[in-house]
């Protein structure tokens, strides 16, 4: 246990690229601590997955319409926070919607018709999941409950967690884009400083699809984007994104993207999604929130909270390979969302 | 510029209501929501980071306090105690700590009874400064610690040393702990022109093994075991017909739980201590405290029950047919005694009860002011197991502390 | 006395953990009750040092709580 180092692994999960980078002194405990985060992210992206046969929300979907389903507290706790987040935005923020899914197929980049739509709207209605303590059911045959909202982001800040345990003091967890910063960077010379993270622009130039639109320092917490350029097709020359409004079944135009910080990334990533949800009301409800943001406007113009950082001439995470050695990589398993 | 992330627990404009965390009342934000899933409060929290596992504090921290104590018997004037402490932990390169403490204790008042007699009282005033130093090296999953504290009052003189270490297993669930210790003591009250003890010495020497379990998300547990040895002056130089045995050794079981209680987020901990010993005083200690933050405040109510058996040379009063105490015949009879004996109230059996109450504030995340207010009541009659000592007056004392802790 | 104080302890204790089949297995993820100030032992170390000169001056028993602790003049 003598000179600082940075680790960092690499691995698949949740359809996304992921990476856990420590900083310390002890090797043999920064790898222990690593394989036990990501062993983390892979339990959890196979008891939430709806593509999983054998997980929670898989048993709860095959159910609706029957039986009430007995879940554990970790069930319960994230479908108590579901609750919160319908409440907290009006109703936009709703777990039931992933039947939408159905009606956009952005392969064949398709527009649903209407009637189409209306049938999986019916669908979608949080107030229709019935909970009694730790039982559950969806009370129509064909409701879904579909946990990508946040799955990602529980995952982030869970393998922390597990980092956190083990004694880990100084370490940055992505999950495909999702966030968790648990301290901020231990290397000589760089202790305290915040890790820089790059904000990937929502329409790069062809020729540099990775390029950054800011930089975002974090020290501590969680750090989430939504966008509308994860997954979309342009018909017509209008772009039609992932990000589909519960009550009306079509996607959201108001922003390009938009990135949160918050303790966590649980919350960073509920933050950004609702935001995107509410469109041109979403910076003032972030400001109820007292959360500091970084949003880009249709018109690819960049607004930021007065409490995001400006950013500093340190080197960017993706654009140099970063010190550490690279550990080892995992194959993909299982896609957690759409 | 650094983004300021302020969480919530510590924020003034997010005091975590009660109804917050009700099923049916919604959060008010996004980021509380958040906390009550299972483990994302930990990341946020103020607290240590781990649970049992050893790790270098992060920041450093001071802690001023200041102490009083006063006691009384009845019908005789009050013995109080002022004590200032200081107390400084400070992490050094990531891998170690040092701390260290202070005390000046100011005594006043009259000394304590001989069998409660009255005449026997004499005002004395004693300053006594106290000192410790620790050093601690922490590893992955264990720790090792050396001591050295040294104590001084006008005829009393202690110093003494200890070691320690402590290592966790693998799932941090268990810490196994082992220490020795050993102190030098120096009795010499010719100072005081009394020349009842000259020189007179004692040492003693202690192990102790001990095993911290956690036993359910809610439970953790302790248990210590003690074993010390010692030998040398153990008599109260201040008392005619005082001889007590040149060696004491005494064994010590300690078990300790506390479990949280979530309905409240409070903390209860209870402990229990049986102690033997060689003078032939056995006693039992036990103690429960109620720990309940509510936002920026803890209130921790407690309650301590203490009894004890006397030593085998503790020598009764005579009494008269009144029951009171007849003194003249009550010091012929230890006057003509052999072997040891003694007519200190502290060896006689007795049960003791302390209520007590911690009210603390912080006023920022890193400072913490506090108050402790404890009432102590020992008398004879209080004894279980057993019957009290006879002809003893109960002995009532308060004792209260003010303090300030900042880290940084 | 010592047998029912004993059985005492241990009838709270056993009832207080009456419920759970895996004693002593927790996982890190469920670590975040214990991780809380109001659960450490010892608490603030001031407090226990006051308070425990007390008590070892007004009884016969001291100790036990840790190693190293010099001696008073208290006997």
């Amino acid at each position: 246990m003598s000179r600082w180092r940075t680790l960092r692994f690499e691995f698949q999960a949740m359809a996304s690229a992921c990476s856990v980078q420590i900083d310390g002194r002890d090797e043999r405990v920064m790898r222990k601590a690593a394989a036990e985060a990501i062993a983390e992210v892979h339990r959890i992206e196979s008891k939430f997955s709806r593509y999983l046969e054998g997980s929670v929300v898989s048993r709860i979907n095959r159910n609706a319409g029957l039986d009430l389903i007995e879940v554990d507290p970790e069930t319960k706790g994230l479908l108590d926070f579901a609750d919160q987040l319908w409440a907290l935005s009006g109703g936009l923020f709703d777990i039931t919607s992933g039947v939408l899914r159905r009606a956009w197929d952005f392969k064949k980049a398709l527009v649903p018709k209407v009637d189409e739509l209306q049938t999986l709207l019916n669908l979608v209605d949080w107030k229709r999941v019935e909970r009694h303590g730790n039982k559950v059911r969806l009370s129509t045959p064909g409701m879904q409950l579909d946990f990508g909202g946040f799955g990602k982001e529980y995952a982030a800040d869970r393998a922390a967690a597990v980092l956190l345990h083990h004694g880990i003091e100084h370490a940055l967890i992505n999950l495909g884009g999702d966030l968790h910063a648990l301290g901020a960077r231990g290397l000589p010379g760089q202790e305290g400083e915040p890790w820089q993270i790059e904000i990937q622009h929502p329409r790069p130039k062809p020729s540099q699809p990775l390029e950054s639109i800011a930089l975002l320092p974090l020290a501590r917490g969680g750090l989430a984007t939504s966008g509308d350029y994860e997954r979309f097709f342009i018909k017509d020359g209008l772009r039609y994104c992932h990000i589909l409004n519960p009550q009306t079944g079509w996607p959201v135009t108001h922003w390009q993207s938009v990135s949160v910080v918050a303790a966590n990334s649980t919350a960073a990533g509920a933050l950004s999604t609702i935001a995107m949800l509410k469109g041109p009301d979403a910076l003032a409800w972030l400001g109820t929130q007292n959360a500091p943001y970084l949003a880009v406007a249709q018109d690819g113009q960049v607004m930021r909270s007065s409490a995001a950082g400006e950013p500093r001439p340190a080197a960017p995470i993706s654009s140099r390979p970063p010190p550490g050695r690279r550990v080892f990589k995992r194959t993909a398993t299982f896609a957690l969302s759409v | 510029m650094r983004l300021q992330l302020k969480t919530p627990v510590m924020n003034k404009k997010y005091k975590m209501k009660q109804s917050d965390r009700g099923h049916n009342a919604p959060a008010t934000s996004v980021v509380l929501a958040s906390l009550l899933l299972p483990g994302l409060a930990a990341l946020s929290a103020f607290a240590p980071l781990s649970a049992v596992a050893e790790s270098a504090p992060e920041k450093t921290t001071i802690a001023i306090k200041y102490g009083s104590y006063s006691d009384s018997q009845p019908g005789l004037d009050r013995v109080k105690v002022k004590a200032p402490f200081i107390y400084v932990q400070a992490p050094i390169a990531g891998e170690w700590s040092v701390e260290g403490s202070w005390v000046g204790d100011s005594v006043s008042g009259a000394s304590p009874r001989l069998w409660t007699d009255r005449s026997s009282a004499s005002n004395m005033s004693d300053y006594r400064k106290a000192a410790d130093v620790k050093v601690t090296r922490y590893f992955a999953r264990a720790a090792v610690s050396a001591s050295l504290s040294y104590s001084d009052e006008h005829d009393y003189t202690s110093r003494a040393f200890g070691l320690d270490a402590r290592w966790s297993t693998e799932d941090n669930n268990r810490t196994w702990t082992v220490g020795y210790g050993a102190s030098f003591d120096k009795i010499d009250n010719t100072y005081s022109g009394v020349n009842t003890a000259i020189d007179q010495r004692k040492r003693t020497k202690e192990v102790m093994v001990g095993v911290t379990q956690v036993l359910t998300p809610t439970d953790i547990a302790q248990f210590n075991l003690t074993r010390s040895v010692g030998s040398g002056y153990y008599n109260d130089p201040y008392k005619s017909f005082d001889q007590r045995p040149n060696q004491r050794n005494n064994w010590i079981a300690l078990a300790r739980w506390n479990h949280h209680v979530e309905s409240f987020d409070a903390s209860i901990h209870s402990s229990y201590r049986y102690y033997t010993d060689t003078f032939g005083v056995k006693s039992h200690t036990l103690g429960v405290e109620w720990v309940q933050p509510k936002g920026q405040w803890t209130f921790t109510p407690g309650l301590r029950y203490y009894t004890q058996s006397a030593a085998s040379f503790y020598v009764d009063p005579v009494l008269d047919a009144q029951g009171q105490i007849d003194s003249l015949n009550s010091l012929i009879k230890i006057a003509l005694l052999g072997g040891d004996k003694s007519a200190d109230q502290r060896l006689s059996a007795f049960g003791a009860v302390t209520v007590s109450m911690k009210v603390s504030y912080a006023l920022q995340p890193n400072t913490v002011v506090d108050v402790k207010y404890e009432r102590y009541r020992q008398t004879s009659g209080l004894r279980i197991g057993g019957s009290g000592s006879p002809g003893l007056d109960p002995f009532n004392a308060t004792f209260m502390q003010v303090g300030l802790t900042h880290r940084f | 006395m010592k047998a029912t104080l004993l059985s005492l302890f241990a009838v709270v204790s056993l009832t207080a953990l009456g419920g759970c089949s895996n004693l002593g297995q927790v996982s890190p993820w469920e670590k975040n009750h214990l991780a809380k100030p109001g659960m450490t032992f010892g608490g603030d170390p001031l407090d226990e040092r006051f308070v425990q000169h007390i008590y070892g001056s007004k009884e016969n028993s001291s100790g036990g709580y840790g190693v190293g602790g010099g001696g008073c003049g208290c006997n």
